[in-house]
């Protein structure tokens, strides 16, 4: 792999806030950037809604409440503004709940593949030799694995995974492609006469890693989080598409199995439609914010997170 | 290193981390919640049959031995009796196998191509209005929810417009009847393959377009084009012959790299369309709770996508020779 130039972006010292800061005013410019987080704030405010919704009427909550005239899917109405579900609960709670659910998801589930990315990937770049190698092999290892089916075979020894579960599954067989990433950053960093001089100064190799090192990768890190989102989002969407969900969460993908299971797609498009464009346009909006952090951070980066 | 050796090296690697695989399954199938033996052995059997079965598997045996019973019964092919077809296992994946092979590969190279080619003309218009929506829309692609866009297609082009089968890989009319020749079977898999293909195309070119765009725009800043172009060739030819073919490398390695991520979009695929797969028997044997056919079709599948790595490394080697591993 080609080791980029990245001189003039991470020069050691500057201050992570004042770049933040400066990196604003780029970002700000970026179109895709800026669809990216309108769509984001749209889908928190429906997350947030979805707090509110059985405070209405507790036939509102997404789970449980039923409405107590209806027992099979009816199209939009004015008390269900999406219609119902096949037992008369009612979609656009259910769809604000989504919101919520693949918010937590996908935020705890990269957040927690990025710290161990991060984590390992300097350990193997300041470590090198065994250590180096025995942990890239590994990542090769989980890198091939296909995270949904790997999921699926575990529920088939374990049964029905909690939610939480699923998010530690996800995060645990996600981080390889950050630590690669973040390995060569170390390895480029390593060479540089500030960590020298922390070597020479008696530091001890924890606190290059946690106060040298770390400052200096952490935006990459970040940037690595918004695609893992994207993925964590997608993989339990799929997972709960496929039946496999956590049965006391109302995720979208459990929504598109409910009408896809219940042989209701034909009749409901009110049904089918809203939770697809949701998951769609949610994971869209964090690869677009993604794509322009990358371009903030360095637009030579881009080959690298292809694919993932 | 040679390419022969490099093969050899790499066989070797994968070899062990498929070993590693087999043992981390059958270290988790007995920490798994309930008896091992009702996992493997169809709890419907005969009791003399299940003994057999199970003396045959090993299951009576101290763990360590059932070890060593489990590694061997492994590479004799013997992976067990799948509860919900009654038949050993090994026979019932390679049909699958056979199956997701087509569907896939013939995704994969049409969405590469048409991805290649796509990016190739977005890179060539970089900052026009032609390459902002090709951007666009590839983006737009690559995160559309696999699941939906095939329930869509279903419900779109099988339901409401008609013309294409709702599910499945073969009508039964066809295939029943004698007189049916080897051109119109070929004509009806084709027919079913149609909505399932295009829903993998759409998902995967995106991905394809915008690492060829990418690249094509690195490779356009290389000096050989620049003398390509004081050599006074035409735009048509520079882009055509000079930069495009390598600025596909990359896309290669994509292929290489997200096919984790793609099988399991076949898998999902597959299980919409009922395209009897591999991916598909996946989902259907741990729902029906068959264990047996589960863990053969994960392991079959851990194997392609070791070998299809393989296979994109040497690829890679034998178009770039710069490369040496």
């Amino acid at each position: 792999m080609k080791e980029p130039d990245r001189k003039n972006i991470f020069t050691p010292g500057s201050i992570f806030s004042d770049r933040l800061l400066e990196n604003w005013s780029i970002f700000k410019e970026n179109l895709l950037g800026k669809i990216g987080l309108t769509l984001l704030i749209i889908f928190a405010f429906m997350a947030v809604a979805s707090f509110f919704t059985p405070l209405i009427d507790p036939m509102y909550n997404p789970m449980t409440g039923v409405d107590p005239n209806i027992s099979y899917s009816t199209g939009p109405s004015f008390h269900h503004w999406l219609g119902t579900d096949f037992i008369g609960r009612d979609i656009l709670s259910q769809l604000l709940a989504g919101a919520r659910i693949a918010f937590m998801v996908g935020i705890s589930a990269a957040f927690m593949s990025i710290v161990l990315g991060t984590f390992i990937g300097m350990v193997a770049g300041y470590a090198g030799k065994s250590t180096d190698a025995l942990l890239m092999r590994l990542a090769d290892m989980i890198m091939v694995m296909p995270t949904l089916l790997v999921v699926l075979i575990l529920s088939s020894l374990f049964g029905q995974l909690n939610i939480w579960i699923i998010v530690l599954l996800i995060a645990l067989f996600r981080w390889p492609g950050v630590s690669r990433v973040i390995r060569s950053q170390t390895l480029s960093l390593k060479q540089r006469p500030f960590i020298e001089a922390a070597k020479v100064a008696g530091a001890s190799p924890l606190r290059i890693i946690f106060r040298h090192i770390l400052p200096n990768v952490l935006p990459l890190s970040l940037l690595y989080m918004t695609f893992r989102v994207t993925s964590a989002i997608i993989i339990e969407a799929a997972l709960s598409f496929l039946g496999f969900g956590d049965p006391g969460t109302v995720s979208w993908g459990m929504m598109l199995q409910w009408v896809w299971k219940t042989g209701n797609m034909f009749q409901a498009p009110y049904w089918l439609i809203p939770p697809g464009i949701c998951i769609s346009l949610l994971t869209l909006a964090f690869y677009m914010l993604g794509r322009a952090m990358e371009e903030v951070i360095d637009p030579r980066l881009r080959k690298e997170v292809e694919g993932e | 290193m040679g390419i022969r050796k490099f093969i050899f090296k790499r066989l070797i690697e994968i070899l062990v981390i498929f070993f590693i695989i087999l043992t981390v399954l059958f270290v988790l199938l007995r920490l798994s919640p309930g008896d091992p033996v009702s996992r493997i052995v169809d709890p419907t059997m005969t009791p003399e049959d299940a003994q057999r079965l199970i003396e045959q598997l090993g299951l009576n045996q101290p763990i360590w031995i059932q070890y060593g019973y489990y590694l061997k019964n492994f590479f004799l092919g013997n992976l067990g009796i799948s509860f919900h077809y009654g038949q050993p296992v090994t026979s019932i994946i390679w049909s699958r196998l056979f199956n997701t092979i087509i569907l896939f590969t013939t995704a994969v190279i049409l969405s590469a191509l048409a991805g290649v080619f796509l990016g190739k003309i977005a890179s060539w218009h970089k900052g026009e209005r032609t390459d902002t929506w090709l951007t666009l829309s590839a983006l737009v692609c690559h995160t559309l929810f696999l699941p939906w866009v095939a329930l869509i297609f279903i419900w779109v082009f099988a339901y409401k417009i008609g013309g294409f089968p709702l599910t499945g890989m073969i009508s039964a009319e066809i295939w029943a009847d004698p007189s049916s020749g080897f051109w119109l079977k070929l004509l009806d898999v084709a027919h079913h393959m149609i909505l399932p293909l295009l829903t993998l195309f759409l998902i995967h070119f995106g991905s394809y377009l915008l690492i060829m765009r990418s690249s094509m725009l690195d490779t356009l800043r290389e000096d050989y084009i620049l003398t390509a172009r004081a050599k006074g060739l035409t735009e048509k030819i520079i882009r055509n012959r000079h930069a495009a073919p390598n600025a596909a490398l990359p896309v290669i390695t994509s292929v290489g790299l997200s096919l984790a991520f793609s099988i399991s979009g076949g898998a999902l695929t597959e299980t919409v369309f009922s395209w009897p797969g591999i991916g598909r028997e996946l989902v259907f044997s741990v729902s029906n709770n068959d264990y047996p056919l589960a863990q053969a079709c994960f392991l079959l599948i851990a194997i392609v996508v070791l070998l299809s790595n393989l296979v994109v490394d040497v690829l890679y080697m034998y178009l770039d020779p710069r490369i040496r591993y």
